[in-house]
């Protein structure tokens, strides 16, 4: 039992276990940050990857598959798939209405032609379109100046359709950074330049192409013009900043992909067939519990035997079998394997490179404790002498290190979820220039620190002269770099992937985190408890 | 938290006190604690250098016994003997409480030795300075309990120590830090922690050394109060006059213990 009053009495009444659970605290809350932004970025990765494009994908990029509304209503009657989409994409050249005047900005893109009905069922584009009103408990959170606060219904109805149904014209939805007028605000939403004038639903553009089949005739590009009907935020940087989405017949009779009538070569009057329309891509999505990759592969049985029953019934029609030239069927998370590769690989290297963190951990509370034990010597020679084991003595110290393992990682966890919730807004502000409040805050500290320092010098009392004095420089110095700082972006966008840092904490990542920090503090207290096991009493009590 | 290997269950009464009348303890001796031709060398670095030489002391129980020395010549290090804080050189010698040799027992038996059997006393006090006055007074008692049988007997930890404290004039100091109280307050603490288990034997080293006349006075006031109580006290000393307070004197000289009378 006098375990348990001691432990409690040396945890409450000195500074070093405060100073040791700090130091736990701070190396699991580390690791926990670490791996937490990691993992969420991954997650993000796979996330967007089935938001983007479904479960399976179907690909024949250029000669494009044809007869597809066949080959998908036979995969959709797949019990394993739930949904399939076909599409057209290809490159190209989207003129912008901004700047004023004649000569406006062109944005490379890359379209994706789709039929919105059945893409909307396939992947996840319906939650990205961004323009859309606001329900009554988003209308108390959002800020005045949202443009969301003024939409119609009609807004959101024409992005999923991509159609704009006041010109009763073909519309297109913009990738959020695809004009560069989208600004994304601290506060979270994105506001158009302008006071947002350049809000985009609302102007032309034009999308210039070069078709993909040149089925006789010159190349010639071309181009249509299309109203902006709304505007999509995939969070995945990389997309939003080219993709934009057009429908499905718009970019078949762009990249000619269109049904055609074929004639015969020496006599342009005489129809001999007909081309079917193509598409590049098919989108599937599977059926709730189905992974993707078994629904790749029953795909694959499934395509290979439509592509012989086609084989057979024209010869003309000469397609590529699942493994051919040019055609592939792969899950999205294929798909996205130069995405996620990388990212699983820096996520173990951190693993390891943080774990060197928690070895930093057992060192400091082996070194913090083997102080303490000495500080303690004496009371361990007392101790000794009223009749405590050996084993005793080497408890309280364990118990000790437990405790301050406990209160560390418990700190930890705290300390990290505040981080990784706020992670964006802490990005935010040192992306940003310093407050006044801020520099002038320290500066002010600063001032009281001198003050302290020159009555301790008074006083003659040199330990207070030097924390003060530090004090003053650790102020000062504080305060110079708030005013010199200048914002700067760590997470870029561009080069991240993603426009926002992942904010949730990894929680099983956690668990193992504070069961590491628990273990590793005990270990580190081992060593000292085995010098206080050690410790020869009358030696310990031999002076005062 | 339950000390290991604790032969005797945790709160068994302590032994009576002998009623007047000469003392017999098994195998009929009256002495209840001796030494017996302990000797004692310390190494320090190269050279040995012996301390005790067969030194030999027999205590009687209830009788105060001084040991009276030159500063360095081996007090404390026969008492620590005696209480089974240190050994003697492996085969010289051997202390015995009511015949039994102390040094021969297990390692949790002789944990039981210091914990109910013996009491110290220190010139220096060595309270724990994170504990308070009470706590400080308790610790003996919680030594081998586990926290249920802690619970179950807390309140009669918490008198018995109340009860000490309040009859050596700390009645109102209970709550107080040690560095909070005078050397003679200090001194009672741990006169008080001492007792805490009704030890058999004290065993006092230089109680009074750090303390100026009047308060080592009041102490050893206390102590001869125990005594009359019927306590065995054991207490080493350099100071003739304090000495001079026991029943019986006995001096050591060249690492051997003399008898004058
Ligand atoms: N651990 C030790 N190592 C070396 N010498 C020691 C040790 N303990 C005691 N001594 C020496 O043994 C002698 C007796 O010490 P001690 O018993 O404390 O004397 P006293 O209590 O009579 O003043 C002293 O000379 C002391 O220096
Ligand atoms: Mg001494």
């Amino acid at each position: 039992m006098y375990h348990v009053v001691l432990t409690n009495r040396y945890l409450t009444s000195r500074v070093i276990p405060l100073i040791a659970v700090g130091a736990v605290a701070l190396c699991a809350a580390l690791v926990m940050i670490v791996v937490s932004v990691m993992s969420g970025f991954l997650d993000m990765v796979r996330d967007s990857g089935r938001t983007l494009m479904g479960d399976v994908v179907i690909e024949l990029p250029t000669r494009g598959i044809p007869y597809y509304e066949d080959l998908i209503e036979r995969i959709e009657a797949l019990d394993e798939a739930r949904a399939a989409s076909p599409m057209v994409d290809s490159f190209g050249l989207l003129r912008m209405p901004y700047p004023p005047g004649d000569s406006k900005q062109s944005e490379f893109v890359q379209f994706w032609a789709v039929e919105p009905e059945s893409f909307a069922r396939v992947t996840g584009f319906a939650e990205t379109v961004h323009w859309r009103e606001l329900d009554d408990r988003e209308r108390r959170t959002v800020p005045e100046w949202d443009i969301r606060r003024q939409l119609t219904p009609r807004v959101l109805r024409d992005g999923l359709a991509l159609h704009d149904s006041r010109t009763d014209r073909p519309g297109i939805v913009l990738g959020m950074h695809v004009a560069e007028t989208n600004q994304r605000m601290p506060e979270g939403g994105y506001h158009p330049m302008g006071d947002g004038y350049w809000w985009m639903p609302g102007f032309d553009v034009t999308l210039v192409t070069i078709p993909l089949r040149d089925v006789g005739g010159q190349i010639e590009p071309e181009s249509f013009i299309f109203p902006v009907v709304n505007e999509f935020v995939s969070g995945v940087f990389q997309i939003d900043d080219v993709r934009v989405k057009i429908p499905l017949e718009i970019g078949q009779r762009m990249l000619h992909m269109d049904e055609a009538e074929l004639v015969d070569p020496d006599d342009p009057f005489r129809v001999i067939g007909v081309d079917p329309a193509r598409v590049t891509k098919i989108l599937i999505r599977a059926e709730d519990g189905i992974s993707p990759d078994e629904l790749r592969d029953r795909v694959t049985v499934l395509y290979d035997a439509w592509v012989e029953e086609y084989a057979a019934r024209d010869d003309l029609l000469v397609l590529p079998s699942a493994r051919g030239f040019g055609l592939n069927i792969r899950t999205w998370e294929q798909v996205q394997a130069r995405f996620i590769g990388p990212v699983e690989k820096e996520r173990d290297l951190m693993r390891i490179l943080f774990s060197i963190v928690y070895v930093v951990c057992a060192a400091l509370v082996l070194t913090i404790f083997w102080a303490i034990v000495h500080e303690k010597t004496r009371d361990i020679g007392i101790l000794r002498s009223v009749g405590c084991s050996r084993i005793g003595i080497s408890l309280i110290f364990l118990r000790y290190g437990l405790v301050i393992g406990v209160l560390g990682s418990v700190v930890g966890l705290i300390l990290a979820f505040l981080i990784v919730r706020n992670v964006n807004t802490i990005h935010d502000a040192i992306g940003r220039d310093a407050p006044v409040w801020s520099w002038v805050t320290a500066f002010g500290f600063a001032a009281v620190s001198l003050l302290m320092t020159i009555l301790a010098v008074k006083r003659e009392r040199m330990l207070p002269i030097v924390l003060w004095s530090l004090g003053t420089i650790g102020m000062l110095g504080l305060g110079l770099i708030l005013v010199l700082h200048r914002g700067t972006l760590v997470w870029d966008p561009t080069v991240y992937y993603f426009d926002a840092i992942p904010n949730t904490l990894d929680v099983p990542n956690a668990i193992v985190t504070m069961i590491g920090a628990i273990v590793f503090s005990v270990l580190g207290a081992f060593i000292p408890a085995a010098k206080a096991a050690d410790t020869d009493p009358v030696e310990a009590l031999r002076y005062e | 938290m339950s000390e290991p290997g604790r032969t005797t269950p945790a709160g068994t009464a302590p032994p009576t006190r002998p009623g007047p009348g000469p003392y017999r303890g098994p195998n009929g001796t009256e002495f209840i604690l001796r030494a017996h031709d302990v000797y004692k060398t310390y190494r320090m670095g190269r050279v040995d250098v012996p301390v005790l030489k067969g030194a030999s002391i027999e205590v009687k129980a209830g009788e105060w016994i001084a040991v009276l020395g030159a500063s360095g010549c081996g007090k404390s290090t026969l008492l620590h003997l005696m209480g089974d804080l240190d050994q003697p050189d492996p085969g010289k010698g051997e202390i015995y409480f009511e015949e039994k040799p102390v040094n021969q027992q297990s390692r949790s038996e002789r944990n039981f030795y210091r914990n109910r059997t013996v009491g110290f006393v220190f010139q220096f006090y060595h309270l724990l300075p994170e504990l308070n006055v009470m706590e400080n007074t308790f610790i003996p008692a919680l030594v081998g309990l586990t926290r249920f049988s802690y619970y179950a007997r807390r309140s009669e930890i918490h008198r018995r120590a109340q009860e000490l404290l309040t009859s050596f004039g700390l009645g109102d100091r209970l709550k107080h830090r040690p560095q909070e109280l005078s050397g003679g307050e200090r001194q009672r603490v741990a006169i008080a922690r001492a007792l805490m288990n009704q030890p058999r034997v004290l065993l006092a080293d230089e109680p009074t050394g750090n303390l100026d006349e009047n308060t080592g006075g009041e102490i050893l006031e206390l102590l001869a109060e125990q005594h009359r109580a019927g306590l065995t006290i054991v207490m080493v000393t350099h100071d003739r006059s304090i000495a001079d307070r026991a029943d019986r004197v006995v001096e050591l000289h060249h690492g051997r213990v003399v008898d004058p009378a």
